[in-house]
Formats: structure tokens, C-alpha cells, sequence
């Protein structure tokens, strides 16, 4: 084997970079997270009050409430974007007419800000003569109101969610694909396996990684997402789309409570942190295992 | 694989996927090209009028070209440090026997893990009171914005290229090795070809997250660094938001996006790790 | 060669300007001679005031001066983070910050902004001739601490209206219903029972008729604090329940057990009767911010409303923007004939005040540099082209502005209603905490907006949060 010296000065630069721009910072929120400090509060000076935020946010009805939003937010919002866009990149892989033309239209929503992702689809949901809830009205006679109903909102922002990065996992699961061996699949059609078994033997363990590391990445952005929602909904009605993300912002930003908007941060951290550890055990661990075996 | 399927039954799957992923662009472009007054009004589905006075606005705006002249800058920038940096390591953690290179490659996507809006506060310090030489600070500078944009951008990078990476044989780097290559020679000759089209996705979404950031970008640029998609944001205000100004700012913006996309596009094609495992 | 003589052009054109402008020799270029090369910075919301003070009076300023001077305009929440995040930290980044009204007090009590009649006071070289902060409305007064000293030029001041329809109102056919069905002549009204009326019966007339027509707007919002707003500043002082029901002169008592007014039966009923309104607004109310309340009323789907008076003012002028033009009248919102006697006797108020100022924050570095910006643009000479670009007016002397009295007739006497009875409207309530407390509330006013908790429970729970918050800030002990 070549020295280990080169590999790690090609992994140096990472290291540093995020190194700095993300250990620091964490220690430095990290270090709030156990103060009570509210710049507009009768004493604005960061004062030490012991794991009290912590303990504060156990009991955090508005909290709870948030992260159960959030969580079936991510679910449906993930899995449906997993599933449509491994559909969309097994379509891309086909040789078509205008196939350039489709791949281009499918990555559109990608080059969308969020805030105006979120500033369009609230003027097309804006209750009565928004473009959708008119048609549904003349057509089905189905009253959408995005201020009224609780249900239509949290669909509304999962299908946002949806309609937006489905071409993010369309793209990486496509370039997953695009570099597997063709050897396995044409001996499998050879032994005589039919589509679900090819799929299933063979696609999918191969591609498992990046699968993985799409359902992370979504995940993971899916529990942060802000701009779009706080456009559409504002997290409304109610609390019923105040998903994390959301719930700190506002905890930091209008409220100015530094202290228990960091203790939250480093919580929803730690949680998300586990989630994916455990999802990464889960598919990652065994498959390594086998290989070591072999 | 799937050759099977009526190509009738495809054709409308692609009509259908494409018009619901079109629908909302076209309705941007709608708002961008209506009074404000016209969008509380009855909806239509088909334009009879076209108002381009939000575009006249937004073409005149000096200001606002200028944003968007360090949107492609930091974008391209981060994009092309990231992907290289990503390159880099994701070739170390691929073939190198690193000790508890798992655990960096975990600790690799924590930073993306953390919800902005508390995290402001240390980088706002950092840039305005650590990374300060004399007069010049990280504070609403290009170089600070490209560097803070590895912190959820590197990660990304790392973990879809690394099942790439992975899934180059190593039997290749092996045999280039025998015949003399050196470690350089073997990731520019043999690795990088094959890595081709994970190499343009990741560029290609990198570029994106960086090209759509927002709350980093209004936080800890001011005059000098100033991106697009903060100047999106001067339109939603207290009194109202200005939604054709804002629309038309954003279907232009749509214009450098797709020229990036479309030069980048042709790489994501089939890698040759077929034919060379065969050789 | 062509370069260079260019420049040379350039030079010779530079020194004739030079000397031109040295001949007329002012305050201004005298005093901004000892700041030659100095780059002021300033941060505020991107409206049309403050895009006027950037694209206007910043150039100006500088020709007359020599000083630079950079506005960065961004949205509100962002604009208040970092000129917190910048003053908090000592950084230095900013010479100018915009301050609403709501925040004053809490910038006052961090100690955060300089005092800029001192500042005058203790340095006269760089008092300007034309400055004088008796040349201000009273409102002025929102930006002056306990000694009257002021902290900060006033650039935007706005009052919240009520709108209605002129050309509903005047017809004949519409009159004549109203009359039927209501015994009463149609005009705007004074009372709450007055609104309710006419709101009903043109939400009705509008369903009759098969109109996209309803009676009333409502800022009513069930996820963002603009429905919070509308309640606690326009809504219950005109049923006698001021600065949100917290007593400051009482510990910060909110709840009526303690001796505040936030779940008084005064402001019960409020919150019944804009309830109700709420119910017989058009649809997308549940989703409006003021954004969409503007957008509501120059759509012409509303006959009447309450309307921010940044908002009222393109709505009866602009007519790319609004359909309404010309058929707009302006009037005072209807309240509760006690509270009215109570207004006028000056211990209540009966909507809002609104605006913000500039503020020159204590860690700048050119502080005299800004102190003569700050000057310039509270000037009596610069205000009447500004209150004509963005409606807003702060100085006493401009309403009799030709410009201005022109325009005030296209408003149908906006500006007048401002000048006159300006004095009956009040900004925000001192407090040196404001999101906080509303954050601590809002999520139950949502709930009560859906319905999930009825109005005399809700506003018994948010009391009870507002304590709970106040006590958790250090304020209520």
C-alpha cells in the first residue's frame, strides 16, 4: 500500500476547512447553549444558569409539538422524492428523443431560491383566487384554504418540498447509476431474472450508498428548511407547519432568546445526528460486514 | 434493463412529470409579467397581457447586476473548491487505509446538520473579529463567502462522491501502478475520466446550493458581497411584498443558472467503467 | 493618447465643478471638508422612504459634501438582525441604523444609540443652520428619551386608516338598499356597530349580486404576527384596551387578575367583533398579511377597511397597482364613543402610529460625519420631493408644501387627517421588549384565529404567556 502520509494531506484541506467554519462555531453555540442571554431582556448580559435550557425545552409544549410536525414533514416529503426521483433517473438512463430537453425541465426547480419557490406558491394557493384553489373550486368544488385548514397547508408545503428537490435525488442517484458495471446486469438477464429481480439483486445493493447519502442529505436539509415555508405558510395555520427550522428561526431572530434558541440548536443537532446514525448502521454496517466475510 | 415497457405509457409519463414540474416556473413567469393588482383577481390559465415594467425595473437596476456578478462568483468559486476539494478526499477516504476514516466521513456531514439561524451568531464573530488583517475583514467579502459555503456544501460533495469513488475499481489504480504511474498520473489519467459524470452532479448541486443561499448571505455580506438571492429578499417587506419585481428578478436569474446546467449537463453520460473493467 | 486627454478633460471639469461649488460656499462643504474620504454605512428596510434617502439624498449629500455615504437596504427582519448582531458585538459596521418606532425603547435601554441633540449641543461646528429638531411633527417625540433629548431623525411616519369605497358609498342604488335594509343613510361609520352594519351588507350585496365583493377587510393571518398586530393596534384601542393590555406602571401585569387589561371583557368583546368582521371578510383574509390587505382593497374586492397609511397611499394614486384610483376616501377608524372622549382628552389613542427614524449607533467609527447626514435629511428643504416620491411626512412645515397640499387632494386628505388628527394615533407602547412578548403570545392568538380555543379562554392563556414571558425576560418581578 502507497504511504497514508499522501492521503492525509489530500484530505487536509477538508479537514481545516471544516475545522474551523464548523467545530468552532459549534463550541461557541454550544457555550450559549448553557446561558440564559436575551440582549433585550432586563439584564442583557450572558449569564450561566446551568443546563436550565435544557430542561426548559423538555417541557416545551410549542417544542414537542414541532419536532413531531417536522418529523412527518421529512417522512413524507423524503420518501416520496426518493421514490420519484429513482423513478425519473431510471427513465433518464433510456436513450429517447429530446432526452436533453426533459433532463433540462427536471432540473429547473433546482435553480428556483427557496424564497421564491415559496413567494410563487403562495400566490398560487392564495385562498379563492389563487390559480389552484380557484380550479379546484370550479372543478371539484373543493374549498382549499391555506389559512383555515391545518391538513391542506402541511400538504401544500410537503408537495413544495416535493416539486423542488425531486431533482436533486433524480441527479444523484442518476450519476450513481451511470457508473455501475454493465457486466452484472447483462449476466443476470442471461441467467434469465426478470425486471423486480434485477432490481432488486442487483440495482439496489449497488446503488445503497447513494441512496443512503440522498436520504441523508434530504433529510437532513428537510429538518432545516425556512425560506420556502416561512414564505408559503409563515408556519401557519397555527403551529401546524412551524417545523424546526421555522420554530428556531423564530426563537433567535424576533424573540432574541440566544440562549434557548442555541440549547434547541444543539438538541435538533443531536437528534438529527442519531436519526442518520442509526439509518447509516442500519444499511451501511451490514453490507460491510458481508464484504469483509467474502 | 426495462426495455420492455409501451413507449405509449412513457410518453405520457413524461408529459405529465414535466408539465407538473413546468407549471410553477410558468406561473412565475405569469407574476412576473402581471400588476400586482392582476393577481388578486380572477386567475387565468392563459396570458393575454404582457406588463414588462417589472423587467425594465429590474434590467436597469445597476445595483442588482452587480449582485448578481458575485452570485456567479461565489457560486462557480465554492463550486469548483468543493468539488475538487471533495475529489480529493473522497480519493483518500476511497484508497487509502486512514485510521477511523469512517468516523471523519460521518463527522464530514454533521456540518450540514446544523440549523442556521443560531449559528449566525459565532460566524458573524468569527468574520468580523478573528479573520480581520488591519482594514480587510471576512466580514462582506467573496473569499469569506465561498469559504463558508464548504461548510454544507464540502459534505454533500464528499457523500455523493464517494459512492463514485467506491464503486471505481481498484483493480484499475492497481494495474496503472505496475506500469509506473505515479499517484498524480493514476487520479488524472485513470480516476478522474471515470469519475466524470459524479463530478458534474456534484458541481452541478453544489453550485445551486450555493447560487440559492440566503440567510448566511444577508447575515455576513453587506455592501461588497451582496448576492442575488439577498437582493430577492429586499422585495418582502413590511408594507408588501412586490411580487412581479421579484418574479422578474428571478426568471432572469434563471438565464446564467441554465447556461451553467447546460455546459455541465453533457458530462453526466454513461462512465466507461464498463469497457475498461473488460480489458 | 485619446485616454489620457480624456482624463485630462475629466481633471479640468472636476476643477470647474471644484470652483463653482467653493464659490457658493455653504455649511455643508465647509463642514464636510474635515471628513474628506470617509465612507459612512448605514442599514435599513428596503421601503420607498429609505430607497429615497439611498437613491436621492445619499448622492446629494455627497456632492455637497464630499462624504460618502452607502445605504444597504434589506428586508425588516434582517435589517434589525444585523444592526443588533453590529451594535451588540461593537463591531463598528454601521454609522446609521434604521429604528422603527417598536424598538426604540429597547435600543434606549441597551444604551445602543447616541444622543444626537447632546452630540449637537456639545459640538456646535457641526450644527447645521438649517436643522432644528423643533422643525418636527410630534412625532419626533417617540424618538426622545425621559429628558427630551432626541436619538433619532425621523424619516417615515404613517398612520392606519380606514378606507372606504366613495364610489360604493355615493350610489344611489346602493344607498337606497342600505336604507331599505337597514333604516340608515350610508356613510362611513364612527362606531363599531356602525362597521358591522355596512360591512354585512355589502358582504351580502356582494353574494346577491354574484360580486366578488365583501364588507370588510381583516389582516387575519393564521401563522404570521400581522393578524397579532392588527388586533392589539387597531383593534382593541378603539375599544379602550391600549398598549396591549400591559400595565408597565404595574409590574407588567397583562391579566386582569393582576391588573392588566390583555384579557379584559373590553378586550373580549374587541376580539369577538374582529372575529366576526374576520368571518364576513373575502377568503383569503385567513391568509393576509398587509401585503394582502393592500392588495385586497385595490383589487376592489372590499367596500371598506383598515389599511396602513404606506399602503393607503398607492392605493388611492397608483393606478398600475390598484383599481381603485380616484374612488378612495379616507376617514377616521370607528371606535367606541367613550373611548373617543377618552382620546381626545389625550389618555387614549385609537389606531396606529407608525414609522421609524435614523439612529446613530454608539460603536461608529465617524459618528460626526453621520451626525451631519443625520442633519441633512431632517432638513425642512429636502422633505416635500421625498414626502411626494414615498407618503410620508415628518416635518410641520411640509404640509403646506404646494407639492404636497397637490397631492393630499389625490389622497382625499390623508395628509390632512395626518396633520390634524395625527395626535388622536400612537405608536407602540414603551416597552423595551416587544417580539418577545408577541412571540410569547401569537402562537395562542392563532389558535383562537382557528378556531381550536375560543376568544375568552385564548386571551385568558395569553395574559397568563405574557406574564409567564415577562417574568422570564427580568421585566415583571
Amino acid at each position: 500500500m502507497r504511504s497514508n502520509t499522501v492521503g492525509w494531506l489530500m484530505l487536509a484541506p477538508t479537514i481545516a476547512i471544516l475545522g474551523i467554519f464548523g467545530i468552532l462555531p459549534f463550541i461557541y453555540v454550544l457555550y450559549v447553549a448553557f446561558h440564559q442571554w436575551n440582549p433585550f431582556g432586563a439584564n442583557p448580559d450572558m449569564v450561566y444558569n446551568g443546563a436550565n435550557n435544557f430542561r426548559r425545552l423538555v417541557f416545551d409544549g410549542e417544542f414537542l409539538f414541532s419536532i413531531g410536525v417536522t418529523i412527518k414533514f421529512a417522512f413524507f416529503a423524503v420518501l416520496s422524492e426518493i421514490a420519484l426521483g429513482y423513478l425519473l433517473a431510471q427513465l433518464f438512463m433510456r436513450e429517447f428523443p429530446g432526452r436533453g430537453l426533459f433532463r433540462t425541465i427536471h432540473t429547473l426547480p433546482l435553480i428556483v431560491a427557496p424564497i421564491v419557490v415559496g413567494s410563487v406558491w403562495r400566490l398560487m394557493t392564495t385562498p379563492s383566487i389563487g390559480i389552484i384553489p380557484y380550479f379546484l373550486k370550479s372543478w371539484f368544488g373543493y374549498d382549499l384554504n391555506i389559512g383555515r385548514d391545518a391538513g391542506a397547508a402541511f400538504t401544500l408545503t410537503v408537495l413544495m418540498d416535493i416539486w423542488h428537490w425531486t431533482p436533486l435525488v433524480t441527479l444523484t442517484l442518476l450519476a450513481a447509476l451511470l457508473s455501475l458495471p454493465k457486466e452484472p446486469f447483462e449476466q443476470a438477464q442471461i441467467d434469465g431474472a426478470n425486471r423486480w429481480q434485477i432490481f432488486w439483486h442487483i440495482t439496489l445493493p449497488m446503488i445503497r450508498p447513494a441512496i443512503l447519502a440522498t436520504v441523508f442529505i434530504r433529510l437532513m436539509d428537510a429538518l432545516r428548511t425556512v425560506d420556502e415555508v416561512w414564505m408559503l405558510t409563515s408556519g401557519g395555520p397555527g403551529a401546524a407547519t412551524r417545523y424546526v427550522g421555522l420554530h428556531i428561526w423564530k426563537i433567535v431572530f424576533p424573540k432574541t432568546d440566544y440562549g434557548y434558541g442555541a440549547a434547541i440548536s444543539v438538541i435538533v443537532l443531536y437528534l438529527t445526528l442519531v436519526m442518520c446514525w442509526l439509518l447509516y448502521v442500519a444499511l451501511v454496517a451490514p453490507r460491510q460486514k458481508k464484504q469483509e466475510a467474502e | 434493463m426495462m426495455r420492455q415497457s409501451s413507449p405509449l405509457l412513457h410518453v405520457l409519463l413524461w408529459v405529465l412529470l414535466s408539465l407538473a414540474t413546468l407549471f410553477p416556473i410558468y406561473w412565475l413567469f405569469v407574476i412576473s409579467v402581471k400588476p400586482a393588482v392582476d393577481l388578486f383577481t380572477t386567475p387565468s390559465l392563459i396570458l393575454d397581457t404582457f406588463y414588462w415594467k417589472n423587467y425594465v425595473n429590474v434590467v436597469g437596476n445597476a445595483t442588482l447586476r452587480g449582485y448578481m456578478y458575485n452570485s456567479l462568483i461565489i457560486s462557480t468559486s465554492n463550486a469548483a473548491l468543493v468539488t475538487m476539494l471533495a475529489f480529493l478526499s473522497c480519493y483518500a477516504l476511497s484508497r487509502y487505509d486512514l485510521a477511523g476514516k469512517e468516523n471523519i466521513f460521518f463527522w464530514t456531514i454533521t456540518n450540514r446538520m446544523a440549523p442556521a439561524a443560531v449559528f449566525l451568531l459565532p460566524f458573524f464573530l468569527l468574520f468580523t473579529q478573528v479573520f480581520v488583517i488591519g482594514e480587510w475583514r471576512l466580514y462582506d467579502s467573496k473569499v469569506g463567502m465561498v469559504l463558508l459555503y464548504c461548510t454544507f456544501n464540502l459534505p454533500f460533495a464528499i457523500w455523493t462522491l464517494r459512492p463514485t469513488m467506491d464503486g471505481i475499481p481498484r483493480e484499475l489504480d492497481e494495474a496503472a501502478t505496475v506500469d509506473g504511474a505515479t499517484t498524480w498520473q493514476v487520479i488524472h489519467e485513470v480516476v478522474l475520466p471515470l469519475a466524470r459524470p459524479g463530478l458534474a452532479v456534484t458541481f452541478i448541486l453544489t453550485w445551486v446550493f450555493a447560487w440559492n443561499e440566503f440567510l448566511l448571505a444577508a447575515t455576513l455580506t453587506s455592501f461588497n458581497a451582496r448576492t442575488i438571492t439577498t437582493g430577492l429578499s429586499e422585495y418582502v417587506t413590511t408594507t408588501g411584498t412586490e411580487w412581479g419585481t421579484m418574479a422578474s428578478i428571478a426568471v432572469i436569474t434563471l438565464i446564467p443558472a441554465l447556461i451553467i446546467f447546460s455546459m455541465v449537463q453533457r458530462h453526466i453520460v454513461a462512465g466507461l467503467t464498463f469497457g475498461a473493467v473488460k480489458e | 493618447m485619446i485616454r489620457k486627454s480624456g482624463i485630462g478633460l475629466a481633471a479640468i471639469a472636476l476643477g470647474l465643478m471644484a470652483g463653482t461649488m467653493s464659490a457658493k460656499a455653504d455649511f455643508w462643504s465647509d463642514a464636510g471638508a474635515k471628513y474628506q474620504g470617509v465612507v459612512l454605512h448605514g442599514v435599513t428596510e428596503s421601503t420607498p422612504p429609505s430607497n429615497y434617502v439611498k437613491d436621492v439624498l445619499a448622492p446629494e449629500f455627497e456632492k455637497r459634501t464630499g462624504i460618502k455615504v452607502e445605504i444597504e437596504t434589506t428586508s425588516w427582519d434582517q435589517m434589525y438582525d444585523k444592526a443588533i448582531k453590529d451594535m451588540e458585538a461593537k463591531t463598528g459596521i454601521y454609522d446609521m441604523v434604521y429604528i422603527e418606532q417598536d424598538i426604540i425603547y429597547a435600543y434606549l435601554a441597551r444604551n445602543f444609540l447616541v444622543d444626537i441633540s447632546k452630540s449637537l449641543k456639545d459640538d456646535p461646528s457641526l450644527k447645521s443652520p438649517d436643522f432644528d429638531e423643533a422643525n418636527f411633527t410630534t412625532f419626533a417625540n417617540y424618538f426622545k428619551n425621559a429628558e427630551g433629548n432626541l436619538f433619532g431623525i425621523p424619516m417615515e411616519a404613517f398612520i392606519k386608516v380606514y378606507l372606504y369605497r366613495t364610489d360604493l358609498f355615493g350610489d344611489a342604488k346602493i344607498q337606497e338598499a342600505f336604507k331599505a335594509a337597514t333604516g340608515k343613510d350610508l356613510k362611513p361609520a364612527t362606531t363599531h356597530e356602525e362597521y358591522t352594519q355596512i360591512a354585512e351588507f355589502f358582504t351580502q350585496y356582494g353574494k346577491d349580486n354574484g360580486l366578488e365583493l365583501w364588507g370588510t377587510t381583516a389582516q387575519a393571518h393564521t401563522g404570521h404576527p400581522a393578524s397579532w398586530y392588527e388586533f392589539f393596534e387597531s383593534i382593541a384601542p378603539t375599544f379602550g384596551v391600549y398598549n396591549w393590555g400591559i400595565d408597565a406602571n404595574n409590574n407588567y401585569a397583562a391579566s386582569v387578575a393582576n391588573g392588566g387589561q390583555m384579557n379584559s371583557d373590553k378586550s373580549k368583546t374587541a376580539l369577538k367583533y374582529w372575529l366576526h368582521l374576520r368571518d364576513i371578510a373575502p377568503p383569503e383574509s385567513a391568509a393576509s398579511t398587509w401585503t394582502e390587505v393592500g392588495t385586497t382593497f385595490a383589487a376592489g374586492r372590499v367596500a371598506q377597511g383598515l389599511v396602513y397609511g404606506e399602503n393607503a397611499a398607492w392605493i388611492a394614486s397608483d393606478a398600475e397597482k390598484s383599481k381603485v384610483v380616484g374612488n378612495v376616501g379616507v376617514a377616521l377608524p370607528p371606535t367606541d364613543p367613550a373611548v373617543l372622549e377618552e382620546v381626545k382628552s389625550g389618555t387614549g389613542y385609537l389606531g396606529y402610529y407608525d414609522g421609524g427614524a435614523f439612529g446613530l449607533p454608539i460603536t461608529s467609527k465617524n459618528k460626526e460625519a453621520a451626525l451631519l447626514f443625520l442633519q441633512f435629511i431632517g432638513q425642512d428643504s429636502v422633505q416635500a420631493d421625498w414626502a411626494v416620491a414615498a407618503p410620508r411626512i415628518t416635518n410641520t412645515a411640509t404640509y403646506d408644501d404646494p407639492k404636497v397640499i397637490d397631492m393630499d387632494k389625490k389622497l382625499n386628505g390623508y395628509y390632512s387627517m395626518l396633520k390634524n388628527e395625527g395626535k388622536l394615533f400612537a405608536g407602540a407602547p414603551p416597552f423595551p421588549f416587544h417580539a418577545q412578548v408577541r412571540e410569547a403570545t401569537a402562537p395562542i392568538f392563532y389558535r383562537i384565529l382557528l378556531g381550536e380555543i375560543g376568544p375568552d379562554e385564548g386571551l385568558d392563556q395569553m395574559a397568563e404567556a405574557a406574564e409567564a414571558e415577562l417574568t422570564n425576560l427580568g421585566y415583571r418581578k
